[in-house]
């Protein structure tokens, strides 16, 4: 019977059945025509073949048991055989199983998080026909770039012009707030919040799990709406899950809002990447917001109408957003920064709208292509393993087939020991990527912009590992099987080894291919782990170790006088903290990712647009940059003087100012009517901000007159004890200053780093498994060769041949695999690097320096693995080899 | 008429003699077959020949195809395979063993 009748035969009875049936009937009506040719009568025919048959039922039931319980039996039989072997051989065994268990964790991770940031479409209804609106364009500074956020008049005008074609709703930025729960006894903790339209539920299609969404009627009047939507994950978390949950006050920021509902399970907002766990209506943003046309802080969203296409919405709002800009504004006379050409796209939001996606999308695949490398040469490691233990086993088979073992027996029992080895690597595998998920997530997230996501190990993903684990059973499986019940009768005799010299001619390919892909991920991770080096060796301009940043919030109001008290008197209080070495206040720290661009006037005239942020004195030296010219800002300096006080850095000297002292000039700003004059007092050396890389850009810093702030405190303390500090002294300058936030500088410097350091970091790790991979095959090649000719090296050896030629043409062959695999490698990394260009910083993938250290690295490992069978080879005893006959 | 049962624990044997003598057949004529070697003392069930079949068909000893016979009807055909013949050679010699040491005994008492 072959393999595939009897596994049909358990999966499907009812053929059997029928089978069965068919035979029967066939015996008892050629029974009953004999019996008609003796004179019987048709029916009285019947009858008596059916009685001299007997039980037609019972005796089916015994061919049934007869026909499954022999499959099962040897199945059983051939599994115990299987675990049996697989232990004897514990250390290829488990090399196998670690090696195939690993790659299929990393592959499981890989698509756990791709599926959850990628791929995986919003649980809303219908995502296919949510769209978001962007404007793309070129900024006055020259760079390009994409803009989601518009403004809430821009908003009012595309919903009103864009329906019915476009039904548009708005989420805002999700961002963190401080809040108040009501069970909290008033401490406060962070939120993630976001504004939304009144429409924006019912429009995506979300319900309430328990009480009610927000509605339009609860985005009518500017400051009269404070109900709250909680997310159904935050209400289990933070709220127990219980009903009474609804009705209660959560206190966010300055407002309290009360809690009108939980949205339906499973919806966490429309960021991949970011959970919201609170949605308010947009009435209840700052109210300047709503007239302000160039404050951006809304995405735009709109579900299209049933035959509607995005290639048909994207004219009507660029049109309705072309003619709002067109309109002449009373109250801003200079026109605003626009974008200079700007067109607006209308793309599909199925899967959402997420910055997180942006930032790791694309290194995210890169990694999933090097791991899906790594998966391969796992596989003709396992493959090779494999192959060598089933040509030692063919004696073994041979003997089983002289006896009777059909080829559909040996492969059955081939198959089963290497499903048996599959089940095990996936289930470790299975591990590896439960433990591997949030690791990898750990690596992405910070402070400030925490990254969740919901990558669990969903039937999606476990379907993958089955299919991995199936595909690789066959790869692996099928080869040994097929060689080894194609093994004669002959073979069994010990002559019989002989016959089967010839079959490594699959094991020397395998070898060149398994150095070639390791060579070509050892040299894409080289080229991430040195650009990661050289980012973190550049020059910021500042020196963040040993920088703390506390953020500090004032939640009264205050005049510009008072604040400005406030201000210094906070900036004094600091200064005279135990263990602070010097200290300043800005608007926000450098690298959190705030920036603001102001237009300035230059003295000859002209406009120049620049970044500006506003700073205390000392900053500088806080923050260690050097002054090349001029003075900080000191404590006489005013903010209400005139003119004001202003520092430039180099590049804005450098670019407006050639060619004079910068220091002594005028600068002019004008804000709504009214122009202010600024004097340069100083200039400092450039700072990055913002990003590690790109160019300096032109910065003026202006003295800053608020009473909070971030502040800054070089300082060797423990940072929690300088918050404490802190934290005390406080109340005293100003009972409403609260201490919001603590973190490094150096943080916020490595935050821009992430997408690189997860590169660098993954990809090594996952070319040091690649690289134990190769070694592992080609110690095991290369111990068979040897094991396989030690008749032949017995001979020779006796003959007098030297060690060093013995080793040369035994391994000689799998030293031309090795070299041949190196070069199809470098050529193949060289041709990938392009793909990554993007991700590095400063390093050309073709260069000397980029290609030697790599195959230097190979070879030394190759030469490790292949030392230990090289030696063998010449410690064989000729006696002994000779004995093997 | 009685079953003997001695001679159920041969139908296994019988049924590769038959199959080694006389080429393929299906179960049928297997059955009529083995009555005129038997010449019908022995009046088994049957039916019971098929599980004994089917035994001989999981161990290798006849394999079995579907075949359509003259009369257009769908019928099993066994037929013997080299193992089943060394089983059948093996069991002969054995039973000859077997029948010589009993008659033997049966001499000398």
């Amino acid at each position: 019977m072959s393999v595939w009748s009897r596994f049909t035969n358990l999966l499907r009875p009812g053929r059997l059945d029928r089978d069965l049936e068919d035979e029967q009937r066939f015996h008892i009506e050629a029974r009953a025509e004999d019996l008609e040719a003796r004179g019987l009568s048709r029916p009285a025919a019947l009858e008596q073949a059916a009685r001299q048959f007997g039980n037609r039922l019972v005796l089916r039931e015994s061919s049934r048991d007869v026909k499954l319980v022999t499959v099962l039996e040897s199945l059983w039989r051939d599994l115990k055989l299987g675990v049996r072997v697989l232990r004897k051989d514990a250390a290829v065994s488990s090399a196998a199983i670690v090696s195939l268990g690993l790659t299929i964790g990393a592959c499981t991770a890989a698509f756990s998080l791709i599926d959850a940031l990628i791929l995986r479409e919003l649980p809303v209804r219908d995502p296919e026909r949510l769209m978001y609106v962007i404007r793309t364009g070129v900024k006055k500074t020259g760079e390009s770039g994409e803009a989601t956020t518009f403004s809430y008049p821009v908003l009012a005008r595309i919903s009103q012009t864009a329906s019915p074609q476009l039904e548009i709703f708005s989420m805002s930025l999700q961002s963190l707030r401080q809040a108040v729960l009501p069970d909290a006894g008033g401490v406060e903790e962070k939120l993630r919040a976001q504004f939304v339209s009144g429409n924006a539920f019912p429009v995506l299609g979300v319900t309430a799990a328990i009480g009610r969404v927000l509605t339009p009627s609860d985005d009518v009047t500017p400051g009269a709406h404070p109900v709250a939507v909680i997310s159904h994950a935050f209400w289990r978390r933070r709220l127990g899950g219980r009903p009474d949950a609804l009705g209660q006050w959560i206190q966010l920021e300055q407002r309290s809002y009360q809690i009108v509902g939980v949205a339906q399970a499973g919806f966490t907002g429309t960021q991949p990447g970011a959970l919201t766990d609170i949605w308010v209506p947009n009435m209840m943003f700052q109210a300047d917001s709503f007239t302000a046309p160039n404050w951006g802080w809304l995405q735009v969203w709109g579900r299209l109408a049933p035959g509607v296409t995005s290639d048909e919405a994207q004219p009507i709002v660029q049109t309705a957003l072309m003619n709002f800009e067109a309109e002449p504004r009373a109250a801003e006379p200079a026109p605003k920064r626009q974008a200079a050409e700007s067109a607006i796209a209308v793309r599909n939001a199925a899967t959402g709208l997420s910055e997180v996606r942006q930032q790791f999308e694309r290194p995210l695949l890169a990694l999933a292509a090097i791991v899906g490398v790594v998966l391969l040469i796992a596989c003709s490691n396992v493959a090779n393993l494999l192959l060598a233990r089933g040509a030692a086993r063919t004696r073994e088979m041979a003997l089983r087939a002289s006896i009777g073992a059909g080829r559909g027996r040996l492969i059955q029992q081939v198959l089963v020991e290497s499903s048996v080895l599959t089940f095990a690597a996936a289930a470790l595998g299975v591990a590896v990527a439960m433990l591997a998920v949030p690791l990898i997530v750990g690596m992405l997230t910070t402070n400030e912009n925490p990254v969740y996501l919901e990558a669990q190990l969903d039937w999606r993903a476990l379907m993958f590992v089955a299919a991995l684990g199936g595909l690789t059973t066959m790869l692996f499986g099928l080869a040994p099987a097929l060689r080894a019940s194609a093994a004669a009768p002959g073979v069994a005799t010990p002559l019989g080894d002989r016959l089967h010299t010839a079959n490594t001619g699959v094991a020397r390919p395998l070898v060149a291919i398994q150095i070639g892909f390791s060579l070509m991920i050892l040299f894409v991770a080289g080229l991430l782990l040195r650009s990661f080096d050289r980012l973190l060796a550049v020059d910021l301009g500042f020196r963040p170790e040993h920088v703390v940043l506390l953020s500090v919030e004032a939640r009264d109001r205050f005049e510009p006088a008072e604040a400005q008290t406030i201000g210094r008197q906070l900036l004094e209080r600091v200064q005279s903290l135990p263990g602070v070495e010097s200290a300043s206040v800005s608007e926000w720290a450098l690298f959190r990712g705030w920036s603001n661009s102001n237009d300035f006037g230059l003295p000859g005239g002209g406009l120049v647009q620049t970044r500006r942020v506003a700073v205390s004195p000392q900053f500088f030296r806080t923050m260690g940059t050097r002054l090349l010219d001029g003075r900080e800002f000191e404590p006489t300096d005013s903010a209400a003087a005139d003119p004001m006080p202003l520092i430039v850095n180099e590049t804005f000297a450098r670019r407006y100012l050639a060619g004079e002292r910068a220091v002594g000039r005028r600068l002019t700003f004008t804000n709504r009517g009214q122009t202010v004059s600024y004097e340069i007092v100083g200039v400092a050396a450039d700072t990055r901000d913002g990003s590690v890389r790109g160019e300096m850009r032109p910065y003026v810093f202006t003295l800053t007159g608020a009473a909070g702030g971030t502040v800054q405190i070089r300082s060797s303390a423990d940072p929690r004890a300088l918050a404490e500090h802190l934290r005390a002294e406080l109340p005293r300058v100003h009972p409403s200053l609260r201490l919001v936030d603590v973190t490094l500088q150096s943080s916020l410097v490595g935050n821009t780093l992430l997408r690189e350091r997860l590169l660098a970091v993954l990809s090594g790790f996952f070319a040091a498994l690649g690289l134990a991979l190769a070694a592992v095959g080609l110690y095991g090649v290369s111990s068979y060769a040897v094991v396989r000719r030690t008749r032949e090296i017995g001979i020779r050896l006796i003959l007098g041949a030297q060690p060093a030629a013995l080793m040369r043409s035994v391994l000689g062959r799998v030293a031309l695999a090795v070299a041949v695999g190196v070069v199809a490698g470098l050529a193949g990394g060289v041709y990938f690097a392009r793909y990554v260009q993007t991700f590095l910083f400063e390093i050309e993938p073709a260069s000397l320096s980029s290609l030697v250290l790599p195959v230097l690295g190979l070879l030394a490992v190759a030469l490790i693995a292949a030392w230990s069978p090289a030696r063998r080879a010449t410690r064989v005893d000729p006696a002994a080899a000779l004995r093997i006959e | 008429m009685a079953r003997s049962d001695a001679l159920q624990g041969a139908l296994p044997m019988l049924v590769l003699k038959t199959l080694a003598r006389r080429g393929p057949m299906h179960g049928y004529a297997i059955t009529t077959h083995i009555e005129t070697l038997s010449s019908d003392v022995l009046r088994v069930e049957e039916g019971s020949l098929y599980p004994a079949l089917h035994r001989l068909e999981e161990s290798r000893l006849v394999k079995a195809r579907w075949a359509v016979t003259a009369n257009n009807r769908r019928a099993r055909v066994y037929e013997i395979t080299p193992a089943g013949r060394r089983q059948l050679d093996a069991e002969e010699k054995r039973w000859h063993a077997v029948t010589l040491a009993v008659t033997d005994a049966l001499e000398r008492i």
